[in-house]
């Protein structure tokens, strides 16, 4: 293996790792509302990205279809989650949050592999031509794509949070429920809006993660949500632009670890990595100023 | 409080009703199955459930199971989810045990088969040996050598070794061109493993095959750029994929992003199912695998419309499910087996002596020979992916 | 009969589990590490009992202080780090452990077959149980003596100052700080007692399936260690046991006639229990009220 060759993995890895910054984005975007992780995030989204396929498989739609569809399904579906893991639960419970969404993701997958017996599905891809060459080095010209639609969702998310009355009601929930409350926002009008929003971009990440592997299985389900937790915790909860740069720097550490070591061991490195780098710098990349704990 | 009394107690029905569900009924001859039916294997279980059902079916419908007093036996089937994990194949099998049942057919997993055998006792009659004396009839589980571990198990799976040496040996006379073998290997999946290290790796060279290395990944793994990349340069005339449909998928799909194209492709035996097709049937174009099944013959044509009957298919998994239930009513009829509320262990015993005195069993495609450490070797043929569908591409019982 | 015996230790081995988790949890550390010292457990008792021929009782023993001794070095870095941070680290470190198992070949000629741990492809025939002509009974009244003693243990250690020590720093760190207790000591104990249980378990487990690799011990398993307690409630170390009753029993084994159902009901069924019980299936209430139920003083909330 020469330098081209490890250059290369590493470009591989950025690309793939703008799927684990969309994951990434929808935790940390949860968290930083409500202070809460959502475990069920990553299955929700593939769970919506399951029901994009039933445009072209059930009902004949063109294969295109399938974008929109996993994308409002995913909303829908994180709307659900609020209702049933959040919405009823006590705010000063938060280890009962984090067991409502471990059992709500069991049971999103179980539903998906019943639905699917478990079998692997054929997803779409965004662009199928040829990858960019540029000189010694080969881009995957749909990755290229997912990392923009990654950019602009990000952008989409910013203004909403920073430009719309939606997104100042949400920050204020975020920074200071009780005072929200008093200044007349529904609490649980706003919570359930952000499980919503996060629930759409969800839909984004499954539908391309499922564009990007070109398949979707429920054995990815458990991979996407240890990544995705990776990412949130090494951006810095609540850092929107902190989960994409994790995102892209998980995907490259461990495709170099893949390839300076192997694959069986690939992994170690990275737990490793992971667990020095929480020790070291426990705020992670883009610490928000901490607020209440 | 209430609530919760309500949850302890439908806890302690639940618990309770455990023992009461299957009381013996007159002269059944109770066989049950397991397998998983949840997560990502649970096609497997569904299809054996159909598989073994459908036989049952058959064979009652003709007359049933003579039993050793000359009364007429039903073959009743019932079917159990071990989630594909240790503990719970271990505790289904005990459950089974503690029952009625004379014989279980299962597992699907290799990781649930290896324990389970563990727990069975080592050798038969071993009084110092408190292993559980029950006999297992496996008809998926296909990791190399299981049923060594106790004389109570055995396995009705293909030799991956026969099936891999004589597909080598066939394709090199049919092509003489191909020099180089290059392998995808699924490192955290020991069948897969086991299946490029100890089988075709092994049996590439003997018939002058070049084995240019491999590249590895794990079974959950998504992003093969570098693995393809090592293929590519490695440039091989046969790929061999050892992997499971959904990696065996990922690669092929970055193969063609790549466009890194091999003479021939040459895959995993588990995965001429519907799965791979399922998954990547334009980019697995094209690929042999050998298998033990396909509906060649009337009888195999005849099982896999039964099994659609039962709402599953037959493939190389569930026509073993098939034929242990008729492997099964051939042996209960020469031991004599009673299947009397009184007789279970005696019954498990004569089963177990007789599945071990076996030295040929009727398949769906021809004969099987059984070897002395309780497994098959069964007739099997070259399979390819064409528009879609396995076909088949070769029928060494034929020609 | 003998289904239930094998059911019980299953209860048993995972009731160990989980009771690690609760001591670690009592001080207010979500650790998802408790799967990887039920690993090393695993890995460290069955390679003694079957390659050093050991009896099972030291093997356990020499399991449980491995899985402890590396619980205590992990116990002084994580404790830089808290809430949902300290879930990844501790993620981290477990996945780890798993992985060094994946990687780990130890193989040692016994008679014409190689027996230990190969890597990817386990460990198998840990057969002292049978080997040595335990039968069900004998193995379930075993388990559940270790599981009494480490559950008597824990229940003499809530009701002791320095149960009351683990709740306080659980309760608010700050606080603690504040009247004089040191933090370090009191979480790094908690970590080591919690390494010494799941080690234990994790040495029964592997006696109990007879066959271990390393996809056993994965996040799955992590995040039902922390799930009993969290679904019992941390009020004592009854919740711990009845919530793995109730997974395990109920859930698992109970629910087997539902067929297709079971699978599906499990998720949705712990979604429900969380609802309805936010507290853990025994809260403060609760244990008051069995208090009460056995006659005796409720004691001060």
């Amino acid at each position: 293996m020469g330098f081209v060759d490890y250059v290369q993995a590493i470009i591989d890895g950025l690309l793939f790792g703008t799927t684990y910054s969309l994951i990434g984005i929808g935790f940390t975007l949860v968290f930083g509302v409500m202070h809460k992780i959502n475990m069920s995030y990553a299955a929700a989204s593939l769970a919506g990205a399951y029901c994009g396929l039933i445009g072209p498989q059930m009902l004949g739609l063109p294969p295109w279809s399938v974008f929109p569809l996993s994308i409002v399904a995913a909303g829908v579906i994180g709307y659900v989650i609020y209702l049933t893991c959040f919405r009823f639960i006590p705010l000063a419970s938060p280890l009962a949050t984090l067991m409502s969404t471990v059992g709500m993701l069991l049971l999103v997958d179980e539903i998906v592999v019943h639905a699917t017996a478990g079998m692997p599905q054929n997803y779409p891809a965004i662009y199928d031509g040829d990858p960019i060459e540029l000189g010694p080095f080969i881009l995957r010209a749909d990755l290229v794509g997912v990392f923009l639609i990654c950019v602009v969702a990000m952008a989409v998310l910013l203004a909403l949070l920073y430009r719309t009355r939606l997104g100042m009601a949400t920050r204020a929930v975020a920074q200071q429920p009780v005072a929200a409350q008093l200044c007349g926002m529904r609490l649980q009008a706003v919570n359930g809006l952000t499980f919503v929003v996060a629930g759409l971009l969800g839909g984004v990440a499954g539908a391309m993660i499922g564009a990007s592997v070109g398949m979707l299985s429920p054995l990815i389900a458990g991979t996407i949500t240890v990544k995705g937790l990776i990412v949130t915790v090494i951006g810095g909860l609540g850092s929107i632009p902190g989960a994409i740069v994790a995102g892209l720097l998980v995907g490259a550490a461990e495709n170099l670890f893949q390839a300076v070591r192997n694959v069986t061991e690939r992994d170690i490195y990275v737990m490793l990595l992971l667990f020095a780098f929480l020790v070291l710098r426990p705020g992670g990349l883009f610490a928000a100023a901490r607020g209440r704990d | 409080m209430r609530r919760t009394g309500l949850l302890l107690s439908s806890a302690l029905v639940a618990v309770i009703g455990l023992c009461g569900t299957a009381a013996a009924q007159e002269r059944a001859v109770i066989i049950k199955g397991f397998g998983a039916k949840s997560g990502v294997v649970r096609s497997f279980g569904i299809n054996s459930e159909a598989a073994m059902r459908a036989a049952a079916d058959a064979i009652n419908s003709q007359g049933g199971v003579k039993l050793g007093d000359g009364t007429i036996g039903k073959i009743d089937v019932e079917f159990l989810d071990d989630r594909c994990t240790a503990e719970e194949g271990i505790s289904v099998v005990r459950r089974i045990a503690a029952g009625p049942a004379l014989v279980a057919i299962g597992p699907g997993c290799s990781n649930v088969a290896e324990p389970l055998f563990g727990v069975l006792q080592r050798k038969a009659g071993d009084a110092s040996d408190s292993g559980l004396q029950f006999p297992i009839f496996t008809d998926v589980a296909i990791k190399g050598g299981l049923a060594k571990i106790s004389e109570w198990a055995f396995r009705n799976v293909p030799s991956e070794i026969d099936m891999y040496n004589a597909l080598f040996t066939w394709l090199k006379t049919k092509n003489p061109e191909l020099k180089t073998i290059f392998a995808g290997v699924e490192e955290n999946f020991a069948h897969s493993r086991a299946s490029w290290y100890a089988v075709m790796k092994e049996a590439a060279p003997k018939v002058g095959l070049e084995v240019k290395g491999e590249a590895k990944w794990l079974l959950e793994d998504t992003n093969f750029a570098q693995q393809v990349r090592e293929i590519k340069a490695a440039s091989p005339d046969i790929l061999a994929i050892a992997a499971h449909p959904f990696t065996t998928c990922g690669v092929l799909k970055e193969m063609r992003r790549q466009g890194v194209k091999v003479k021939l492709l040459v895959g995993l035996t588990s995965s001429s199912s519907m799965e791979t097709l399922q998954g990547c049937a334009r980019e697995a174009e094209g690929i042999v695998i050998p298998t033990s099944f396909a509906p060649v013959t009337k009888e195999a044509e005849a099982a896999a419309a039964q099994a659609a009957k039962f709402n599953g298919s037959l493939d190389l998994h569930s026509a073993a499910a098939y034929e242990n239930i008729f492997i099964l009513k051939k042996v209960i009829e020469e031991q004599g087996v009673l299947a009397k509320p009184d007789t279970v262990q005696a019954d498990r015993e004569k089963i177990r002596k007789g599945l071990a005195a076996l030295k040929e069993t009727d398949g769906l495609l021809g004969k099987s020979k059984r070897t002395e450490d309780r497994e098959a070797v069964k007739p099997y043929m070259y399979v390819h992916a064409k528009d879609g569908k396995w076909a088949v591409l070769f029928n060494p019982l034929t020609n | 009969m003998d289904f239930y015996y094998s059911l019980a230790q299953i209860i048993g081995f995972h009731a160990l589990l989980g009771l690690s988790a609760y001591v670690v949890l009592l001080t207010g550390q979500v650790s998802l590490a408790q799967a990887g010292f039920f690993a090393i457990g695993a890995y460290v008792a069955a390679m003694f009992t079957v390659l050093a021929g050991w009896h099972l009782v030291p093997a356990m023993l020499a399991a449980g202080l491995a899985a402890a001794a590396m619980a205590c070095i992990v116990g002084f870095p994580a404790l830089r780090v808290r809430g949902l941070m300290l879930v990844i680290a501790t993620l981290a470190f477990g996945e780890a452990v798993r992985l060094f198992f994946f990687n780990f070949d130890y193989q040692v000629a016994k008679g014409e077959v190689k027996v230990g741990p190969l890597g990817g492809e386990g460990f198998r025939q840990i057969r002292w149980f049978p080997e040595h002509g335990w039968t069900g009974l004998d193995v379930m009244l075993f388990v559940w003596t270790v599981v009494a003693l480490v559950a008597g243990a824990l229940w003499w250690l809530d009701r002791s100052r320095f149960g009351a020590v683990l709740r306080a720093v659980g309760e608010d760190e700050l606080a603690a700080q504040s009247v004089g207790l040191n933090l370090t000591a009191v979480k790094v104990t908690a970590m080591t007692i919690g390494g010494f249980i799941a080690g234990l378990g994790g040495a029964i487990y592997a006696h109990y399936t007879t066959h271990i690799e390393h996809s056993n011990f994965g996040v799955l398993l992590a995040t039902f260690a922390i799930a009993y307690p969290i679904l019992g409630g941390l009020r004592n170390v009854l919740g711990t046991i009845v919530a793995v009753i109730f997974v395990q029993g109920f859930l698992v084994e109970g629910l087997r006639f539902l067929g297709d159902w079971r699978n599906l009901l499990f998720g949705a069924l712990i979604v429900l229990a969380m609802n309805l019980r936010p507290n853990g299936l025994i809260d403060a209430a609760t244990a008051r009220r069995l208090a009460r139920l056995f006659g005796r003083e409720a004691r001060r909330a």
